[in-house]
């Protein structure tokens, strides 16, 4: 029977959806005979969140039609959210304004001017050797992103470290998640999640604090929803945030706390376990130890009871404002301690705060008290903002303070035992750590550092208290190299501007949230001149090898000469560090090679030691003999669990006494609001990509400002009200949502638009925690006032002056 | 015009309501569901900005808890903007 073309694809959708969810249509495809609807089929990663979601890109006549998600996959079981049902539209040739040509200028207050590849090379080598040669190693520096493929983060690190001799190696996933490696660390010995997303579906009480799941992660919220919706009665979902956001919809229990007071609810929850002895006594005594102070001194139950009592829910309702009272914090913390697993999941609302890793460690605590660890369904589970923090950044050693495979700098082993591996004369990687994010841009700012290179991210609009750090970006002489797809207020304060290739139009691996890495090979071509990152590198050594008679710089990419840079490049990248550096560490990858990633439809959950292993996918939950395979190698006991993460020597999960600590800059009489900062499904970080998809950026083409409707009525501010938010840093001024969002005091602003008026990081604070260094942009102080009534406002986007 | 596939997960308990509500929205074509609440549906629009519009559209109805795409082909679209450029 005949059957149009467009009926063949509308049935192709229909039988693709009803596949997901086991349901019977009355037609099938089969039969028709009709041409395909894309001639080829090439499986990878989204690139818009942490979540790792799997899809296949439809190609025909090389360019990118089509995408459907892979339904074997363990990250999103095939579902897609929109952001990612529309990114293929910014890859190839699809969209017209991605960067295609090398540009330059030698003084930023000049237009740029296209140049070849070979002069732009040349210019990046002389500039950082001119800097090292006057200045020092220390005056040159990497900002990366968690955005960039792990074979990218590690072989910028590896020139820079072992060939640069410099530590000053940062990454943006310093801005969102170094609190969650802090809480890890220091509360399991660890860094990342001990399971994977499998517990959402054993999950039986959810403890969502400080993410907005339903808007960031969409398609993990689905699971969670859909567990929650198919046992109604059993599943209980706790929602605690300032701000009322769409998660809540399918909570059971919200916890609506002022913001910088979770600290406080967190030890009002561990007071009612040990008050109402909801807690895991065989568990504590098998696994766990207590600790306190910055000497990590280690006490006794008894002296952790003394602590908790004064966090007595009646006191702590006090503390928190908002909708908490002491029923409901008991209520949460019976739900939690006596759920057949609870899994706790977080993000930013947690990891961006002055005690971030304090607050992850309260995190933890409560999973180490009631045994909530290691069993199905119950985690602690710190979710991921961009798709390759994890992998490339905190794996791949892509922070001013680690080497490959989680190993500190300043360990002198360790930092030989990479100089080894790498083939180059100990002691050539310096001892010290480099600056972490803030203070890289503070040494701009003082001309410390004379020439860094940003690859993938925009830290001149993402950086708190941006303003302050673009003075220093504007220098003249600071030489700054900005590798993107598209310009960006960054690139506008660039030298030079390199235009990199997309996902899809180059090969390398991302490894999301739940220790899992995941191969995307090319499958179409870069528009223009544009070029994968790993092959500018190694070009770029090259060079500077010459410039500065330096061949060690060259021994750095020795191993990657002659190899063609779509496929070859970034798999002879990724053999040297998993196969070399990732050996008998706890994040082994050597199962993990590309051919093993190319044949699951997923990929690969480390520790994965063998190829046999990682073919099963890998290591579900770690910690757990029989289950992990390092658990079983480095077991010392009978105990089932064997924490044997490499920096808790006792081999035991140390539960912290920590106080409720409050933000850096609380509201005042001048300032009498607090000002928190987020996420809108639509957008994505700073919208270089999303901004520049039209039907995103329509359908949310500006940020505004949430207001609870109790505050705008007190303050004459009406919805669509240009508003005026003040700090002591800087002024925005947007339109107003009235909205039962945020509670009353609060103000909330997204981040993602370009435009001066509401770039949100003019006015967000630049203190940052202590231990993790990530910054508090969650919480600063601000005022509000009605500066006129609607306006018609222009989304804007930077455009490239050429 | 863009395709899209989809499973919309409505509230188990008030199936045929959001099945009534989803079937009056044009460029909607429901091909089935299920007790749990998973409703299978086509979304064919001129753009995908139309695309997205009705999804947001889907996504104010209070039954719906949440709109998951599968499958998504737009071609045509793709090959208007290169036919343009020309």
């Amino acid at each position: 029977m005949g059957l149009s073309r467009r009926e063949f694809i509308k049935r192709t959708a229909a039988l693709t959806a009803a596949s997901y969810v086991g349901m019977n249509l009355p037609f099938t495809n089969e039969k028709t005979v009709h041409a395909a609807d894309a001639d080829s089929w090439h499986k990878g990663t989204c690139r818009l969140c942490g979540s790792g979601c799997r899809l296949e890109l439809g190609v025909k006549n090389g360019r990118a039609v089509a995408l459907r998600g892979i339904p074997e996959s363990r990250t999103n079981k095939g579902y897609l959210c929109m952001k990612g049902m529309l990114f293929y539209k910014l890859m190839g040739n699809n969209h017209p304004e991605r960067l295609k040509k090398p540009l330059y200028r030698a003084r930023k207050d000049q237009p740029f001017k296209e140049i070849s590849w070979d002069e732009a090379l040349d210019i990046a080598a002389k500039e950082f050797a001119k800097a090292v040669k006057k200045y020092g190693n220390d005056s040159v520096a990497y900002y990366g992103s968690g955005q960039a493929l792990t074979e990218e983060t590690y072989i910028f690190q590896k020139v820079m470290r072992g060939g640069l001799q410099t530590n000053n190696v940062e990454g943006n996933p310093r801005l969102c998640m170094a609190s969650a490696v802090g809480g890890y660390i220091t509360s399991f010995g660890a860094d990342e999640p001990i399971g994977s997303y499998t517990n959402f579906e054993r999950a039986s009480c959810f403890f969502i604090i400080g993410s907005n799941t339903a808007e960031a992660h969409p398609v993990l919220f689905r699971r969670i929803m859909r567990r929650k919706l198919d046992n109604r009665d059993r599943v209980k979902v706790i929602n605690a945030d300032p701000r009322v956001s769409p998660t809540s919809r399918i909570a059971d229990l919200h916890l609506q706390f002022e913001p910088g007071t979770d600290l406080a609810l967190l030890n009002a929850m561990a007071y009612v376990i040990l008050e109402d002895k909801l807690y895991d006594e065989d568990f504590i005594n098998n696994y766990a130890v207590f600790r306190m102070g910055k000497e990590k001194k280690q006490v006794d139950f008894k002296k952790y009871k003394e602590f908790i009592k004064d966090y007595t829910p009646e006191k702590a309702a006090r503390t928190c404002g908002g909708n908490i009272t002491p029923e409901k914090i008991r209520k949460a913390a019976h739900w939690f301690a006596k759920s057949e697993g609870t899994m706790s999941l977080w993000t930013m609302g947690i990891n961006q705060r002055k005690r971030g890793v304090w607050a992850n460690n309260l995190i933890h605590n409560l999973h180490i008290l009631t045994g909530q660890l290691c069993k199905p369904g119950a985690d602690s589970f710190s979710l991921t903002g961009q798709p390759n923090a994890c992998g490339g950044v905190r794996e791949g050693g892509g922070l001013c303070h680690i080497l490959p495979a989680h190993r500190l700098v300043k360990k002198d082993k360790l930092r030989h035992e990479v100089e080894r591996l790498w083939g180059i004369p100990e002691g050539r990687i310096p001892p010290k750590p480099g600056y972490h994010t803030v203070a890289m841009f503070e040494a701009v700012n003082q001309g410390k550092i004379k020439a860094i290179w940003i690859n993938c991210t925009s830290p001149a609009q993402s950086l708190p208290n941006c303003d302050k750090y673009r003075k220093g970006m504007k220098r003249e002489d600071v030489f700054m190299v900005v590798t993107d797809i598209f310009p960006t207020k960054t690139t506008e304060l660039a030298n030079l501007i390199l235009p990199t290739a997309f996902i899809f139009e180059k090969t390398g691996v991302y490894g999301c949230t739940e220790r899992r890495s995941q191969l995307t090979a090319k499958a179409v071509d870069a528009p223009g001149e544009a070029k994968p990152e790993v092959w500018m590198v190694r070009e770029w050594a090259l060079r500077l090898a010459k410039e500065l008679k330096d061949p060690v710089i060259k021994k750095c990419v020795e191993p990657f000469l002659g190899k063609e840079p779509d496929y070859e490049l970034p798999k002879a990248i990724w053999d040297e560090y998993t196969q070399k550096l990732t050996k008998g560490r706890d994040n082994d990858l050597r199962g993990a090679t590309y051919e093993v990633l190319e044949k699951l439809p997923d990929g690969v959950q480390w520790p994965a030691p063998t190829k046999e292993w990682a073919l099963k996918g890998g290591t579900d939950i770690k910690f757990v003999r029989g289950l992990d395979p390092l658990a079983d190698k480095h077991a010392k006991n009978e105990l089932p669990f064997q924490f044997y993460g490499p920096a808790h020597p006792d081999r035991k999960l140390w539960i912290w006494l920590r106080p409720q600590k409050g933000p850096e800059e609380m509201p005042d009489s001048q300032y009498p609001f607090y000002l928190s900062t987020g996420r809108i499904i639509d957008h994505w970080h700073t919208s270089s990509m999303t901004g520049r998809i039209k039907e995103l950026m329509r359908a949310n083409p500006y940020a505004y400002v949430e207001i609870n409707p109790k505050d705008a009525e007190k303050l004459g501010i009406k919805p669509g009200d240009m508003v005026e938010v003040v700090s002591r840093r800087g002024r925005n001024v947007l339109p107003a949502k009235v909205y039962v969002g945020p509670c009353e005091g609060m103000v909330f602003v997204y981040w993602h638009d370009q435009d001066e008026d509401r770039m949100i990081n003019r006015v967000t604070k630049d203190a940052f925690d202590p231990g993790s260094k990530e910054p508090e942009f969650k919480i600063c102080a601000c005022r509000i006032k009605k500066v006129s009534g609607p306006k018609p406002l222009t989304p804007f986007l930077v455009q490239l002056k050429a | 015009m863009p395709i899209g596939g989809f499973v919309i997960n409505v509230d188990p308990e008030r199936i045929e309501e959001s099945l009534v509500r989803l079937k009056g929205l044009a460029g909607v074509e429901i091909h089935g569901s299920d007790s749990k609440g998973n409703v299978v549906a086509v979304l064919e629009s001129a753009t995908s900005e139309d695309m997205e519009k009705m999804v947001k559209d889907i996504m104010k109805i209070e039954t719906v808890f949440s709109v998951g795409l599968t499958y998504f082909h737009a071609e045509d679209e793709v090959e208007k903007k290169e036919y343009r450029k020309k």
